[in-house]
């Protein structure tokens, strides 16, 4: 197979800036390989992340999304990614109850020491996504 | 207003029906100012062209003669009537607000994001046999009146809204005070009380509580699980009706954008809304952007995100009242599919929009474990 032909999934990514975003960095300082389909933006929290700009990005047509926070007990503002995850599982649902592809959201707890994990969450879910395929809405034009 | 009250052992008072129920239960709200035990009424009046109600705030008894406290069907929903009166504060009147149990159930979730007082509010609500659609009221205001009259007698729902057929909350005591006709002997009605607020004015008036609304408990019981049976069944025909992308496109595609769905919400009470902010006014650069990348774009965007938005940020309050539905002048089952989504987000946190002020909103809060099963199994 040529390299062309191969699916390179887009992957909007969350990384709140205390943990995650240094986790990543960690990894890009490590030179740890990864795929090219992360595209990462820096949020303070994990708990910024509003389940519409999720829903925003999977309806503009990235094939994946992934947010990243603090483990749970270590974020920043002490309870933001409790309340991220009770907000993920509900958007997960909504999916789920509409026939959508949930499989395409994904949250991870990454510390700034994970470097590893950052590397293998983004290598995994983008296997993942492959898996999947293209995220169908980016043909569609009546959305 | 308790998660307990609603599972206890409910009492209440019998009182007679003297001409009609309707009538009873003016009687009783006129005897209510007279004791002071409130200072106003709030509650549906038709209006002088006879096709509608509006929700009219009471202070003149004799104009009691002519609410309706039950009328066919919905115009305002009844929690944005008690926000806009009390969003502000409200110290100095008592007012008792005459509603249908999900016009409650939404002001209950109201006040949990801060847009009522109910302080001074008395919350009381009645068996609910369904709501006409509110355009059935404007082309036919006698035969709907006529319709809706036997309706309230024989329970049968088939003229009322889709969303009411399949609602299993219709008797859902979360004010105040509730007022039961469901297994009654038809001369008299139940008056159950379900706050302390409500326990005291049934004193004042001197109503004694009897212990014998097991008829009233039975007939409920069996009319919520019939019609929790239909409502599982519905939600599971439009899941599979729905089932992806494709076909939740196909539902939507023929709204018009128009937003009236949100407008009518008793729930989306949000100053500005997303859906009104600037993030939605794009560039026409943006707009050309996205036409690059996808090789075109609908104009207006973003009608999917849009619906699937609200469902984000209210479905978890929604109360199935169907306003939006009758709101909707394209037809969409609008009401249907939010409600199939929110039993769901609801049943999520063991939560139920409006069943008791006492229970924080579901994103307010957490337990620290919990739902692991969304969290990454990778490293
Ligand atoms: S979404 Fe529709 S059914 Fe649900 S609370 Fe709002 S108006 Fe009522
Ligand atoms: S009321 Fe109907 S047409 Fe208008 S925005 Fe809502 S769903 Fe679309
Ligand atoms: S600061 Fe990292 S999740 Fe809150």
């Amino acid at each position: 197979m040529k390299k062309d032909d191969i699916f390179l999934p887009k992957i909007l990514t969350f990384l709140c800036n205390w943990c995650s975003y240094a986790g990543a960095d960690l990894a890009g300082t490590s030179r740890l390989q990864y795929p090219a389909s992360i595209l990462p933006v820096r949020v303070m929290c994990s708990s910024r992340v509003d389940p519409l700009l999720i829903l925003r990005a999977f309806l503009n047509g990235f094939d994946g999304v992934l947010v990243t926070g603090c483990h749970l007990g270590d974020c920043h503002y002490q309870e933001g990614n409790y309340y991220t995850r009770r907000r993920f599982v509900m958007l997960k649902k909504v999916f789920d109850s509409l026939g959508l592809e949930s499989d395409r959201l994904r949250l991870s707890w990454v510390s700034a020491a994970e470097g590893q994990k950052y590397a293998k969450v983004a290598t995994e879910f983008t296997q993942k996504i492959r898996e999947l395929g293209e995220n169908s809405s980016k043909n569609k034009i009546f959305l | 207003m308790n998660k307990s009250a609603e599972t206890s052992e409910k009492k209440g008072a019998v009182l007679p029906i003297k001409t009609s129920i309707q009538d009873s239960i003016k009687d009783l709200l006129k005897n209510g100012i007279d004791h002071c035990v409130f200072d106003a009424v709030m509650i549906p009046l038709r209006v002088p062209a006879g096709d509608s109600f509006s929700y009219v705030l009471i202070k003149n008894k004799s104009l009691l003669n002519d609410a309706f406290p039950l009328p066919p069907t919905m115009s305002v929903q009844g929690a944005k009537a008690v926000s806009s009166v009390t969003r502000l504060g409200n110290r100095n009147m008592k007012i008792a607000a005459v509603m249908r149990p999900c016009e409650i159930r939404a002001t209950i979730e109201l006040t949990k994001l801060d847009q009522t007082d109910l302080e001074n509010i008395i919350l009381i609500s009645m068996d609910c046999p369904g709501t006409m659609p509110i355009l059935d009221m404007v082309n036919e205001p006698e035969k709907t009146m006529t319709l809706f009259n036997d309706a309230t007698k024989s329970w049968d729902d088939t003229q009322m809204r889709p969303v009411c057929q399949i609602c299993d909350k219709s008797s859902m005591v979360a004010g105040d005070l509730h007022i039961g006709t469901l297994g009654t002997d038809k001369k008299s009605f139940f008056i159950i009380p379900n706050s302390t607020k409500g326990k005291d004015i049934l004193e004042k008036l001197k109503l004694p509580l009897t212990d014998s609304i097991d008829s009233w408990n039975k007939k409920v019981k069996e009319n919520s699980e019939k019609k929790l049976k239909k409502r599982q069944e519905v939600h599971s025909d439009l899941k599979n009706k729905i089932g992806d992308l494709t076909n939740l496109l196909d539902i939507f595609s023929q709204c018009i954008n128009c937003h009236n769905c949100m407008r009518v919400c008793p729930i989306c009470s949000c100053r500005l809304c997303y859906f009104d902010s600037n993030k939605v006014k794009h560039s026409s650069e943006e707009y050309l952007q996205r036409a690059k990348d996808k090789g075109s774009i609908r104009i207006l965007p973003d009608t999917t995100l849009f619906h699937m938005g609200r469902m984000m940020h209210m479905s978890l309050s929604c109360v199935s009242c169907g306003s939006c539905e009758d709101a909707c002048p394209m037809s969409i089952p609008v009401a249907q599919i939010f409600s199939m989504v929110a039993d769901e987000t609801q049943r999520l946190f063991d939560y139920v929009a409006g069943r008791c002020l006492e229970e924080p909103l579901p994103l307010r809060t957490y337990k620290e474990d919990e739902l692991h099963e969304v969290e990454d199994v990778h490293g």
